[in-house]
């Protein structure tokens, strides 16, 4: 028949034509990421696909070294600080300029400080008319205006920047390594507005060239990098936004990117075992926990929680449910934070132990009904989040799985879940008994992890915990700028959560990333900081 | 005819409306206080205000709902929660993107459901019916997601022929006129842009297309089937008539009909079918963008396409309507 003829020839020649595309310049990486940047402007931005995108095309003055938390100079080339730890000067790297040609001296630094911290600035009015808020800046340094724990920033002389704090604060310089505090041009800000949302101008490796909004970010290198010797090794990057896992994992296999975030556990084997391909775990900066309610009268009793702590098998969770990325965890700062207790004795996984503890405790017979303080009883509820975290990546089979340790211990749950903003107010208003939640570190301090959740004693979105001498040393800590001190008060810190069992801390995790074997010099940041100028393309 | 329009017109009213109230008792119909569920574990009480202040979810019910088709009527459908941009103008921006892929799909549809449909028919109970039958009902059957993803697997990761997703290569620059990237580079005579955006079109559109394709073919068949058993083919065939010119002139004119009205509706179901096929391809038109937005929570973009594709949907079926009418001078309306 003639017309099956012509459409095989129309096929062939189709296939002829649409074969093998042009070879792709050696030098553009494309990474696939979990989605599309939300802004560009990275003072108000607070998800990490969109600080990927803004942290090589903006820097601080501080940065966080290589694969670790500890806090290296970055725009500012050393800084001193005042004996009582409220005044800090930086000196300046000179011969900077921004992308736009403006040089980046203490006038734009003192510009930048003074946006994110008043609210009548006229580059952060803007933003909150538009709906957007400097929400770091306020977590980190207490508030805006008057409230802001930043009180003064001067310029001493272009080169010089001092600035002044209304009392001393531990992680400052770790806080202004942030890709929220990088620095923005302010002739760039003033020209555009809101929009610098669109139009990034910064002082980084590369350079903005154009939003594709739902496809890609392309950058390019910024020739006149201050770094002459650690420029980019790249001509292009292209941050392509790849939704569905298995289609970015599928795009890697064909060579179409180069790299990829969110590597499902299921698929770190498959990658592992394709020679093309490899995974690059991101060390870990996450803890995944079980937290008490201490309005529950049973859970009051340190023996029943520490016979829940015995009854969990932390490692065969985590063998079974991680995917080969997860660590078992002993304290609540995960391993690679200065202030990590390596010598924290963890609680050994012991059936008999348990039911031992339980006995003592007045439950022979095992543990399956609660009373509340005010002398409601009903059977014990675990809380399991609905929704996939790097701490938890599949909660639900985690929950089960530490139900059945628990039974083998004789303590009977029910597992129950609910909406995510649902099981988050119930948690905040402290009406989850026995509950799973973790913690993904903002700025590689130790003050991140545990100052958040034991600094206000009795706080119902704690469980109403209540350990005022911990909070005293966290609070101590906090003030501190001497860092081996600091790390002192933080292990003493970790060791009483361990031995008041405040908490029982299951598993970090290590986020995975593939890439093609080609691509090398890829270092995964902790935080998620991490700077593509380093990558290059074999 | 033209008061038929008018009447047939005048009846999506309601239905606009029914689907305005549903699309805006969503945000309602969420556990929790939505302002917590949009903005997650680290909200701050004040944002929390804020964005309840900027969803107006401090006054009535009734009041809301009145505010929110004020402002749709006035074309505001509101701004995203996530990026503060204006519903509106990112529909418009997308909507090629979809129209492109549902336009190629249903196309594929076309061109391969009704052959296969006459063939079927013709050579009744063959192999080839069989067969054809067989492909239809798996394509009906067939989840767009798995199809699809074997389809970028086979394709793109295996003979590696074609890409696994989006809508153009990074080695390609397009400058946008129309942000329908075929016609934008035929306008532009990019034909480097015109190949990779046809190659990336592919899969997707193929992907889209197997249950329309499936639903025309098969009612193709039906209908070609119940018309050649009527007296007026036999008159033709009878008088010597060769059998191609029976087919396609006699009987296909006939059998069109149902075929026609079953592809209005397919339109309606591409448009859905594309959140999968979008999401699948990382083809950025509105299927993805609802996606994104349902899972980052971003509620008003989600209300504005949801109204965006209903209100498509029920113009697509009055265009049908009034084609058929148009096709077949024998209906009447009253």
């Amino acid at each position: 028949m003639r017309p099956i003829a012509a459409v095989t020839g129309l096929l062939v020649l189709a296939v002829l034509w649409f074969g093998a595309g042009p070879v792709r310049a050696q030098s553009t990486f494309i990474f696939g990421a979990q989605g599309e940047p939300v802004d560009l402007d990275p003072a108000i931005i607070t998800d990490g696909i969109s600080s990927r995108i803004t942290r090589q095309i903006y820097e601080g003055l501080t940065k966080y070294k290589g694969a670790t938390t500890e806090v290296v100079p970055a725009l500012a080339e050393k800084w001193t600080v005042s004996p009582d730890g409220t005044v800090w000067t930086f000196t300046l790297r000179k011969n900077v300029k921004f992308h736009d040609g403006t040089p980046l001296d203490a006038a734009a630094v003192v510009w930048n400080f003074e946006r994110w911290r008043f609210t009548k600035h006229p580059q952060h009015e803007n933003q909150l008319k538009a709906g957007k808020t400097f929400e770091y800046y306020e977590a980190q340094f207490g508030g805006f205006d008057d409230k802001s724990l930043i009180t003064k920033v001067e310029a001493v002389n272009p080169t010089t920047v001092r600035v002044t704090l209304k009392a001393p604060q531990g992680p400052f310089l770790a806080n202004l390594a942030m890709f929220v505090f990088d620095m923005v041009s302010p002739t760039a800000a003033e020209k555009y507005g809101t929009a610098l949302s669109k139009n990034p101008v910064g002082t980084g490796p590369f350079r903005f060239v154009e939003w594709k909004v739902g496809q890609e970010v392309i950058l390019e290198a910024n020739k006149d990098y201050w770094d002459r010797a650690n420029g980019p090794k790249l001509q292009r990057v292209v941050i392509r936004n790849i939704k569905d896992s298995s289609q970015r994992l599928a795009a890697l296999k064909a060579g179409e990117i180069h790299g990829m975030e969110g590597v499902n556990p299921d698929d770190v084997k498959v990658v592992r075992a394709d020679p093309n391909l490899q995974i690059i775990l991101r060390p870990t900066n996450t803890t995944g926990y079980v937290a008490f309610n201490y309005r529950v009268k049973e859970l009051q009793d340190r023996r029943v929680r520490q016979a829940i702590a015995h009854a969990i098998n932390k490692k065969g969770i985590v063998d079974a449910l991680y995917g080969g990325t997860g660590m078992v965890a002993k304290q609540f700062q995960p391993p690679p934070l200065w202030g990590y207790k390596k010598d924290l004795k963890d609680f050994e996984y012991s059936p008999p132990r348990a039911r031992e503890l339980l006995k003592e405790a007045g439950f022979p017979q095992g543990l399956k009904e609660i009373t509340w303080e005010d002398g409601r009883k009903e059977p014990l509820t675990f809380w399991y989040m609905p929704v996939s975290r790097p701490y938890y990546p599949n909660p639900k089979e985690i929950a089960e799985a530490l139900a059945a340790d628990l039974a083998k211990a004789g303590i009977g749950v029910q597992l129950q879940t609910t909406d995510w903003a649902v099981y988050l107010d119930k948690r905040k208003n402290g009406q989850l008994p026995l509950y799973m939640l973790g913690w993904t570190g903002d700025n590689g301090d130790p003050d991140n992890f545990l100052c958040y959740f034991f600094c206000n004693p009795g706080a119902s979105r704690e469980g109403f915990y209540s350990n005022p001498s911990l909070a005293e040393i966290l609070l101590q800590a906090q003030k501190l700028t001497d860092q081996a001190k600091r790390a002192e008060l933080y292990r003493k810190a970790e060791q009483m959560i361990h031995d008041d069992v405040a908490r029982i801390f299951i598993a970090n995790n290590q986020p995975p990333l593939a890439f093609l074997k080609k691509v090398k010099g890829y270092v995964a940041n902790p935080t998620s900081s991490e700077y593509f100028h380093t990558v290059s393309l074999q | 005819m033209g008061q038929y329009a008018i009447k047939r017109f005048l009846t999506i009213i309601p239905v606009l409306l029914g689907v305005s109230l549903i699309v805006f008792s969503f945000i309602h119909l969420i556990p929790g206080d939505p302002a917590v569920a949009m903005l997650g574990e680290r909200a701050t009480p004040q944002r929390v205000a804020e964005v309840r202040a900027q969803l107006g979810l401090d006054r009535p019910l009734s009041t809301q709902y009145l505010i929110y088709i004020g402002k749709i009527l006035r074309g505001d459908f509101g701004a995203s929660i996530l990026r503060g941009d204006p519903v509106l103008r990112d529909l418009v921006r997308r909507f090629p993107a979809t129209v492109e892929l549902a336009g190629a799909a249903i196309l594929i549809a076309i061109l391969v459901g009704v052959p296969m449909g006459i063939v079927s028919a013709v050579w009744r109970n063959s192999l080839f019916d069989g067969g054809s039958r067989l492909m239809a009902l798996t394509g009906v059957s067939m989840p767009i997601f798995w199809l699809g993803l074997m389809l970028a697997w086979f394709f793109g990761v295996v003979l590696r022929w074609l890409p696994t997703g989006f809508r153009l290569g990074t080695d390609v620059t397009l400058v946008p006129v129309t942000n329908f990237y075929i016609l934008d580079s035929l306008l532009t005579r990019n034909p480097d842009a015109l190949r990779s955006s046809l190659r990336h079109l592919i899969l997707p559109a193929l992907a889209l297309s197997t249950i329309p394709t499936a639903v025309i073919a098969r009612m193709t068949r039906a209908s070609l089937l119940e018309v050649l058993s009527q007296d007026y083919i036999r008159t033709a065939e009878s008088k010597g008539l060769p059998q191609t010119i029976v087919i396609l002139r006699h009987a296909m004119r006939n059998a069109l009909l149902p075929v026609l009205t079953v592809t209005g509706l397919q339109v309606g179901r591409l448009l859905a079918g594309a959140i999968l096929t979008e999401t699948i391809f990382s083809w950025p038109g509105i299927g993805l963008w609802i996606y994104e937005s349902i899972q980052a929570r971003d509620y008003p973009i989600v209300q504005g396409a949801t109204l965006f594709i209903a209100t498509i949907f029920v113009m697509v079926n009055l265009v049908t309507d009034l084609l058929y009418a148009a096709v077949d001078p024998r209906i009447t309306y009253d």
